[in-house]
């Protein structure tokens, strides 16, 4: 029925999100840490990718999370002579991730989700129209 | 699945029983000979109606235990059990128009 198929592309549409959120999390969470041995690399930023993707059962096209990437940009440096992860000269190398665009990254996230959400809900109501109409 | 499509199709096929003209040409009385028309009597056809409902109730019951087992995505749940939910109500609507039709039958005045 064509109704749930566009449920279930929104399903996958949520589900895409949902994987999103999870690598903004893991950002937000290692927003602070540092390498473990001096001079070493911190976590690097992680950056989620979408792509369409045919399903054959459903002949539509739906949405998966592709590969997660890292984010090549520059580390943060800090000067912080006592700590464990300083360099020769006492820089710390902190992660490249900037919470500002975590954050805009999440409202992004949270907004396709409501879209997305938005879209069953409206499916929804059109199916219940349309048994309605027998019940009049 | 039990769609509003296949709803229209079910009062497709229970008008031609209903009509007498349609099975007229076979020679059958009216009505009665329903059972000998081409397509599947409306029973089977609700029968199999019913079966797909429970098919895919039973699909959301094995979705909502796997989430209370902690196994399933909570976006799975919500889809099969609104998936079931908009199946059930289909075809509960066709058993009632058809229960209805029914019962009109039953007050003609003979």
């Amino acid at each position: 029925m064509d109704f749930l198929k566009s449920m279930q592309i929104a399903a996958s549409g949520l589900r895409a999100q949902t994987g999103r959120m999870q690598v903004i999390a893991e950002n937000v969470a290692n927003a602070d840490s540092t390498a473990q041995r001096p001079g070493g690399d911190p976590y690097r930023r992680k950056i989620p990718t979408f792509r369409s993707e045919v399903d054959r059962a459903l002949e539509a096209n739906t949405v998966t999370m592709g590969k997660v990437r890292q984010d090549p940009t520059d580390f943060r440096t800090k000067y912080e002579p006592g700590h464990p992860a300083a360099d020769q000269s006492g820089y710390v190398k902190y992660p490249n991730v900037n919470s500002v665009i975590e954050m805009n990254d999440m409202r992004e996230a949270q907004r396709s989700y409501e879209a997305n959400v938005n879209v069953i809900s409206a499916t929804r109501r059109m199916i219940q129209r349309t048994i309605d109409l027998l019940r009049a | 699945m039990v769609s509003p499509l296949s709803a229209a199709g079910a009062y497709a096929k229970l008008a031609r029983l209903a009509d007498p003209s349609a099975n007229m040409p076979k020679g059958g009385s009216g009505v009665g000979a329903g059972g000998d028309s081409a397509g599947p009597s409306f029973g089977a056809l609700v029968k199999d109606a019913i079966g797909s409902v429970i098919e895919s109730g039973k699909k959301s019951d094995a979705q909502s235990q796997a989430m209370a087992a902690g196994k399933a995505n909570i976006v799975d749940v919500a889809t099969a059990v609104t998936e079931t939910e908009v199946a059930i109500e289909a075809m509960v609507s066709v058993r009632d128009k058809v229960i209805a039709a029914y019962e009109e039958i039953m007050r003609m005045p003979i």
